[in-house]
């Protein structure tokens, strides 16, 4: 009698996209090969650094080296197991295949691994690209033998399958609670907001005040006293016992250690494994069930309405239809935590700026960052639009026949959704150009300058994202993030950053000489002037005809999507 | 009425719709019939202005598609196999949306969405994500929000899909309602049953030619000269069989 399908069949579809993917684009795996050996590199040449100078500090370095440590671990930990309980969600509960592979003779045992496997692959990896480079660094410092990279791997692997263990648990129990999409809903805000209060949190310690080598002694002790958890029982502990006496640091047990950890993975995995094979078809069940609420939907509807007012008819149906669905996408709208984080911290970086003084020295440095000002904040914008105007075109997604079938312009189309990307950016642009203007004591001649130059750019930005979105359209995915990430996006940032490049270099030499000008007796001179208004008539044509040019391609790869 | 006029697909080397040359007068009930990858939904589309013809073009109640986009599809609702919606819009909200779309009063739009949804049996559910449907349910979404604006034309690609009984009768009772009234009909089915029941005239479409055009007792007519290929009884899947056969054989 058949045993049913093997695990390697189960995976077969996930294993064999991947590899038509790479297969499809030679030049793209070429490029992530590169970016990630870079990105390798740079971690282990910063750990380095870092536990190179913690060995000159004589006292304390043993005790850093182990406080740094135990800080990655349980960093890793709670990452890795937020990162699984997500990720289990849709492996398990949400993932259009499931349905296909309960219907099959396919046992729940062997259900849990290949989903298992999967979740495990899709929230480690990160995990273990940053954690490897770390692991070696502290191997090539403490110059440890083999045994210590032996174990260091085998750690690694025990603590990302205990974390994906743990995930699957959590989650499972979760659905059986709340409905699947809530659930997501929920995860997906609290891991967002998480991040964006870490990021602030982080920001506004100041850690500037560590190049101060008083202040430097200070995050010292506070490494030294951080009070790490660290409890006998917590896997994180035994991680750390086994890899800090095999670099020769203190004697301790490491076998010990690496039977307890083994030990606990094992009943993690076969308890996910139990949990699963027991309720999985009754989590599943309740996984399916949609949310069904009334009257809260019209109340979104009929704020929005007001809103849309103004505009034309088709944009402000556009609007209102972007808006709702964007509201209601938590994975969207939650984005926007992010994005206040950033915007608080970038204006509290240049309210912080020690620029202040009054000597020339101040004054020279105070022009190169308003003008580095401009830069930053056309930056910001450009990271901000790959986010949500680049995917704007492939959220539309399958349902684009209804736009394209409608009585609607293609051109209509595009100035709509022009608009519904320009005016936030702006907005966001100009607030960071002025705010930031009055704390670096920007004259309001010159802030007018960079508000023109920052609006243009915006402009081309924003046409950019729709001519690229467009180009390398996602249909298949509502997942903005998963889109922002692809080929497309990537190509994209860079052009946008080209773009920013030129502009900044077109405007570098009028903008310091109407700077210096406020300060000299003597007039700017005939010729100066037509090379100021050349130079800035040159942003005006690169920026205007990168919008045209990036609006005539838009509407061209739009009138192929059907 | 509908217009095809000399209509031609490539996609590279391949043609998948030839030279397309077709009149269907305003309140016909056209069906479009075919066997899998014969260049069906390639003509819809194109006929909706949502896929570009390489040659040719479609007139819609007297509007170019090539050069009155806007005008030919203000005249017409459309259907498409795969209904894909706005997820996370709820019926009603779609409704709007697609009202407003068409170009309907602001007043208009609430009750002309009101009776369709109750038309359609989903009143109840009016207020609930689309995301919570059932493909049925999402089928008789997009049926509902093609009707919206009183269309000249209506195009449905594999309408029956997904209905169960109840609702597959409705949509023949309407369909022959909307007929009755001037609309033009062109239905793209694979249910020959279906097209024998409802349609005046059947395309067939083979390869990318249209290989048989008429009521159905001129195709049994055509197919009845051609003996050798396949028994033959009065049901149009009969006659769908031994013409497509015959093509085959050409």
């Amino acid at each position: 009698m058949s045993r049913g399908p093997s695990l390697r069949l189960l995976l077969a579809p996930r294993l064999l996209a991947a590899r038509h993917a790479l297969q499809r684009s030679y030049l793209k795996a070429v490029l992530l090969v590169a970016v990630t050996a870079a990105f390798w590199a740079g971690c282990f040449t910063f750990f380095t650094n870092v536990l190179e100078f913690f060995q000159t500090v004589t006292a304390l370095g043993p005790l850093l080296t182990q406080r740094l440590l135990v800080m990655i671990l349980v960093s890793f930990f709670a990452i890795l197991t937020i990162s699984n309980v997500v990720t289990a969600l849709t492996t398990f509960y949400l993932a259009s295949d499931v349905r296909f592979l309960l219907a099959a003779p396919v046992s729940r045992r062997r259900l849990h691994q290949a989903r298992f496997t999967e979740t495990l692959v899709a929230s480690s990896w990160m995990v273990l690209l940053f954690g490897l480079p770390v692991f070696l660094a502290y191997g090539v410092v403490y110059q440890a033998g083999p045994l210590f990279y032996a174990a260091a791997l085998a750690t690694m692997l025990l603590l990302l399958v205990l974390c994906a263990a743990l995930g699957v648990i959590i989650t499972t129990g979760l659905v059986l609670v709340f409905p699947a999409r809530r659930t997501r809903d929920a995860l997906v805000v609290i891991t967002v907001a998480l991040v964006a209060g870490g990021y602030m949190t982080l920001r506004l310690l100041q850690p500037e005040r560590l190049a101060d080598p008083s202040e430097m002694a200070g995050f010292m002790a506070f490494l030294t006293s951080f009070e790490a958890p660290s409890s006998p029982f917590l896997p994180t502990t035994w991680a750390a016992e086994i890899l800090i006496p095999l670099l020769g640091e203190r004697g301790g047990d490491p076998l010990f250690h690496l039977g307890m950890l083994l030990t606990t993975t094992a009943v993690a995995y076969l308890a996910s494994a139990g949990l699963v094979t027991t309720v999985y078809l009754k989590a599943w069940s309740r996984a399916q069930e949609g949310e069904v609420r009334r009257g809260g939907r019209r109340r979104l509807a009929a704020w929005l309405r007001p809103l849309a007012a103004p505009l034309p008819r088709t944009s402000g149906l556009l609007l209102v239809k972007d808006l709702t669905v964007f509201f209601r996408d938590a994975s969207q709208w939650s984005q926007l935590l992010l994005l206040l984080a950033l915007v608080v911290v970038y204006i509290y970086n240049f309210s912080a700026l020690p620029i202040d003084d009054g000597t020339p020295l101040a004054t020279t440095l105070r022009e190169v960052v308003a003008f580095a000002n401009l830069a930053l904040a056309a930056f910001v914008i450009a990271a901000v639009a790959v986010r949500f105007v680049y995917p704007v075109v492939s959220l539309e997604g399958r349902a684009w026949w209804i736009l394209r079938a409608a009585p609607l312009s293609l051109r209509s189309l595009w100035w709509s959704k022009f608009w519904i990307a320009f005016l936030p950016l702006a907005i966001l642009g100009e607030i960071l150009i002025v705010v930031t203007g009055q704390f670096l004591g920007v004259a309001p001649e010159q802030t007018a300058v960079f508000m023109a130059t920052l609006a243009l750019l915006i402009a081309a930005i924003v046409s950019l994202g729709l001519a690229f979105g467009a180009a390398y359209p996602r249909l298949d995915t509502q997942n903005a993030a998963q889109i922002a990430t692809g080929f497309g996006g990537v190509i994209y940032m860079v052009t946008c950053l080209a773009l920013i490049a030129v502009v900044v270099a077109l405007e570098a030499w009028p903008i310091s000489r109407l700077f210096w000008h406020q300060f000299a007796p003597f007039p700017v001179s005939g010729g100066e002037q037509a090379a100021i208004g050349i130079a800035f008539s040159g942003v005006a044509v690169v920026t205007l005809v990168t919008w045209a040019v990036a609006r005539r391609t838009a509407i061209r790869h739009f009138a192929r999507l059907g | 009425m509908i217009e095809f006029v000399g209509l031609r697909k490539d996609f590279g080397p391949s043609t998948v719709v030839e030279e397309l040359d077709l009149v269907i007068p305003a309140g016909e009930i056209f069906g479009f019939l075919g066997p899998n990858g014969a260049g069906k939904t390639t003509t819809i589309k194109m006929m909706m202005g949502v896929l570009e013809p390489t040659a040719g073009t479609v007139i819609l109640d007297g509007h170019d598609i090539a050069t009155a986009p806007e005008e030919a599809k203000a005249q017409t609702g459309y259907v498409p196999d795969q209904p894909a919606l706005y997820d996370k819009l709820t019926g009603m909200e779609f409704l709007r949306f697609v009202g407003g779309l068409y170009g309907l009063e602001r007043g208009e739009i609430d009750e002309r969405a009101h009776d369709l949804l109750e038309e359609f049996d989903m009143l109840t559910r009016e207020e609930e994500l689309i995301e919570t449907y059932s493909h049925g349910m999402k089928q008789r979404l997009t049926l509902a929000a093609a009707l919206m604006h009183r269309p000249r034309i209506l195009v449905l690609d594999e309408p029956m899909v997904g209905l169960d009984p109840q609702g597959g009768l409705e949509l023949r009772q309407i369909l022959l309602a909307l007929a009755a009234s001037g609309v033009t009909v062109f239905l793209s089915t694979h249910s020959l049953s279906v097209a024998e029941e409802l349609c005046d005239r059947i395309g067939i479409l083979d390869a990318g030619r249209l290989i048989a055009l008429g009521s159905l007792d001129e195709l049994q007519s055509r197919a009845a000269l051609r003996p050798e290929t396949a028994p033959l009884d009065a049901s149009l899947e009969s006659v769908f069989l031994r013409l497509t056969a015959m093509e085959d054989h050409a």
